[in-house]
């Protein structure tokens, strides 16, 4: 049976991996729970949530800046957010995710491809290391170079540095107006400046606008299709097993052409993210090859799988195992969850 | 054989220069802080790099990455000794992908050329630092360089994908891929802005983003600086996010105009320069709403109708800081952040430093982003103006971080900013930020004793070097 601690102040929690750290106890980072089965998180005897560290802590509107604790839900954030017009920006159909969650796991809404990756939003980060050590960086400024750029490090890093306790977000103001659009020639959204998605699935290519009413309804016009007021993003692919295909985005049709027929599928124009569903491992195997020989990825989203959630580890493979090493000397901290089983 | 000798053998000897002069102009940036070049080395390619970083472990001799040296923080300056290794020889742009929207560079080549390059795809680099026309890519990567425009696009480091590094243990590896969020820790996020101190980098992989259809440019004119800053607040707290939104005060005016003659009004307190991108609704919408709060703070405004009138409005932005030199010989620039919630304040009190200490202060900054540049135009060679000059600086940029603000929004720590990092950061932070440092550089090959402090590394006997005698920091 695994044991469930969850702390509520930095303090606690260095107490709790301190001791975990001597007595070399392997320990799970949990958010929401929405994001376990992406690398290889195994059991541990101790499992660390978030769970008591929630809410907004500090939130300057006219800044465009938040201060948030890791455990709070992302829809809750957002919903408080959008009642003053704003947003982190963060993914939209979250379910149960956490702040936390979403940026320990670098996920990303589809609204990326105007906004940026949720990595963008980091501004400052506060974490309690492996061994116990209570570690801030950044700054609850927009704009900052002073040191090494934590914030992004900790954004992707699956919990295995330390456990981050809050963040500072940059946010930006919800737009007057949205609209989604459907298009037959994913070729004609090239005529728009900036859309804020434009996502293929196995049934049609939408477009996603926002901006004023004037901006969204000349982009209405000039694609020339049938238009919905609001974000109708589609729902997720259907499926057991979940897969995200990173490639260059020249290469995003390719890899959709090699999926069996059938395939459920998102695929996010522009940015080169296609997430889909095959239970067939050797289909992924063979995707993943082919992704991999230019560049790319195939990452596993969600199910079990025999096959390396991962495929083929980064370059840098030994420098990220020391800085691993840095922040979780006794490694306890999700181990082997990383690429290359680190 | 010598550290010369070697490095003649494995570039050529007219890409190796240990003449007077040349050390004497590698031995110093932009700003007042000048060291002590060894010998300044031209690479064209990344295994010369990793040659050069080679003899450099041999002769255990620092390495000092250069680009265009126009960093304010010492970033650039090599120490007691050490080889200066200049990118300019590194500056091809190597592929532009239309399509992918990506180009990848040598760190050498200049940031505006770079934008001129992929302007027949309709395409720019969004970072554009005043001193874009000269200042190099590696640069801006090294500072997580700013500018005008990425109050909307963001700083540098969002529009880096990846870097090809020499690390020094001589291995080449490339942080970050041409595919999105390729899989492990976010090593090129770290790599940007760390300011030399880890690797060089030899080949960057730069995001593109499309140019506008539509552009307004706007001045607005205030009988003060509160006025202007409470219009900068207004504005971000209005919903809207301009592209750049720039201040400049009356004596910044006033040199400008002396030189320009672009007609700025230098009879207002201060002035703010508005810039809106995109389809031409949404650029009318956003410009409407910066001159209802503009007007509401008390602003006469003025459109740019035509290309040139909003090209010479930018160019006596970015050009600002030349015009210095009519008051006096040198200039002393600050560069720290504030939540833009308190640029009314902030302002008012540097104000009140630079009167306190009798100094002639000017400003033109990134208001929009809380990115202050207070100047002071002083002439070094007086000792006794030169010691209130930097406790005048010392004094604002306490100011700002007890306003909840930062160090440096895009110039970086160097050597100047290193001791203050205390301020900002416990020794358990700095203690984090030195092992990061020791991961990718165990031999403190790279730009030592720039960003951190001293014995910043807990535990630490004896480690790290200190300020040399004579370097003026």
């Amino acid at each position: 049976m695994t044991e469930e601690v969850d702390p509520s102040t930095q303090e606690d929690l260095a107490e709790i991996l301190r001791t975990a750290s001597a007595n070399e106890t392997p320990v799970s980072v949990v958010g929401g729970g929405t994001h376990r089965d992406i690398g290889n998180a195994r059991p541990t005897d101790l499992t660390i949530t978030t769970k008591a560290l929630s809410g907004i802590i500090d939130w300057e509107p006219d800044d465009l800046t938040v201060v948030v604790a890791a455990g709070t839900p992302v829809a809750e954030l957002e919903a408080e957010l959008a009642a003053r017009g704003q947003s982190a920006v963060l993914p939209e159909a979250s379910g149960g995710a956490t702040v936390g969650g979403v940026v320990a796991t670098a996920t990303s809404g589809y609204r990326r491809l105007r906004y940026g990756p949720t990595r963008d939003r980091m501004l400052e980060v506060r974490v309690v290391t492996g061994d116990g050590r209570i570690v801030k960086g950044g700054g609850r400024v927009v704009k900052n170079v002073s040191g090494y750029d934590l914030p992004r490090l900790f954004t992707g890093s699956f919990g295995a540095l330390g456990v981050i306790t809050s963040m500072c977000l940059k946010l930006w103001p919800l737009t007057e107006a949205t609209a989604t659009v459907a298009v037959e020639d994913p070729g004609r959204t090239s005529i728009l400046y900036r859309p804020l998605a434009v996502l293929s699935t196995p049934v049609a290519t939408q477009v996603f606008l926002a901006g004023t009413s004037a901006e969204v309804e000349s982009g209405v016009k000039a694609l020339g299709g049938k238009a919905r007021d609001g974000l109708h993003f589609p729902p997720p692919p259907e499926g057991g097993m979940l897969w995200s295909g990173r490639v260059r985005p020249r290469h995003l049709d390719e890899m959709i052409g090699r999926f069996s027929p059938d395939t459920s599928y998102v695929a996010q124009r522009g940015v080169g993210e296609v997430t889909f569903a095959a239970d067939d491992e050797n289909e992924v195997t063979q995707l993943r090859e082919w992704a991999e020989k230019s560049g790319g990825s195939v990452v596993r989203l969600q199910g079990s799988s025999e096959i390396d959630p991962w495929g083929v580890p980064p370059a840098d493979l030994q420098l990220q195992r020391q800085i691993v090493s840095a922040f979780d000397p006794a490694r306890i901290l999700e181990p082997g969850r990383l690429p290359g089983g680190i | 054989m010598s550290v010369i000798d070697d490095l003649v053998a494995v570039l050529d000897k007219e890409r190796v220069s240990a003449d007077p002069f040349a050390l004497y102009l590698y031995s110093r940036d932009a700003g007042a802080t000048s060291g002590s070049a060894t010998v300044v080395v031209f690479p064209r390619t990344t295994q010369e790099v990793v040659d050069v970083v080679s003899v450099a472990r041999r002769h255990e001799i620092p390495i000092v990455a250069r680009g265009a040296g126009t960093g304010l923080a010492a970033g650039a300056v090599p120490m007691e000794q050490g080889i200066v290794v200049s990118t300019k020889l590194m500056d091809r742009i190597t592929e532009v992908d239309e399509i992918d929207r990506t180009a990848w560079v040598g760190p050498g080549v200049i940031n505006l050329d770079l934008s001129v390059a992929t302007e027949p795809y309709g395409l720019h680099f969004a970072p554009d630092p005043s001193s874009q026309s000269v200042c190099t890519v590696g640069g801006n990567v090294a500072t997580n360089s700013g500018g005008p425009h990425c109050l909307a696009e963001g700083s540098t480091v969002s529009h880096i994908l990846a870097v090809e590094v020499v690390l020094s243990s001589g291995e080449v590896v490339v942080l970050g891929s041409e595919a999105p969020d390729p899989v492990g820790l976010d090593t090129r996020g770290v790599m940007v802005g760390s300011e030399g101190t880890l690797g060089f980098v030899t080949r960057v992989l730069v995001r593109l983003l499309p140019n506008a259809p539509d552009v307004r440019t706007m001045l607005l004119a205030f009988d003060s600086v509160e006025a202007a800053a409470a219009t900068v607040s207004g504005v971000i707290a209005a919903g809207v996010v301009p592209a750049a939104l720039e201040m400049m005060d009356q004596r910044m005016a006033i040199a400008v105009e002396n030189w320009l003659h672009a007609g700025l009004p230098t009879d207002a307190a201060a002035l703010l320069l508005a810039e809106v991108l995109g389809e031409s609704s949404a650029v009318d919408a956003e410009a409407a709403v910066i001159r209802r709060v503009g007007e509401e703070c008390g602003a006469s405004i003025k459109v740019a109708s035509t290309s040139a009138e909003r090209d010479i409005l930018w160019k006596g932005r970015k050009s600002a800081f030349g015009a210095v030199a009519q008051a006096a010989p040198d200039y002393y620039l600050h560069d720290t952040v504030v939540p833009r919630t308190r640029l009314v304040e902030t302002m008012s009190k540097v104000y009140e430093i630079g009167d306190r200490y009798n100094l002639v202060m000017m400003n033109v900054f990134h208001a929009g982003d809380g990115n202050l540049h207070p100047l002071i135009a002083y002439d070094s060679s007086d000792p006794e103006e030169s010691r209130r000059v930097h406790a005048a600086a010392k004094e604002m940029v306490e100011l700002c971080v007890d306003q909840g603000g930062a160090l440096s929004g895009e110039h970086g720590i160097g050597l100047e900013k290193r001791d203050l990092m205390p301020m900002l950061f416990t020794r358990e932070d700095l203690d984090a930020q030195a092992r990061l440092k020791e991961c990718f550089d165990p031999i403190d090959l790279f730009n030592p004793a720039k960003v951190l402090p001293a014995g910043s590394r807990c535990f630490d006997l004896g480690g790290g070097k200190p300020i040399p005698a004579g370097v003026w920091v």
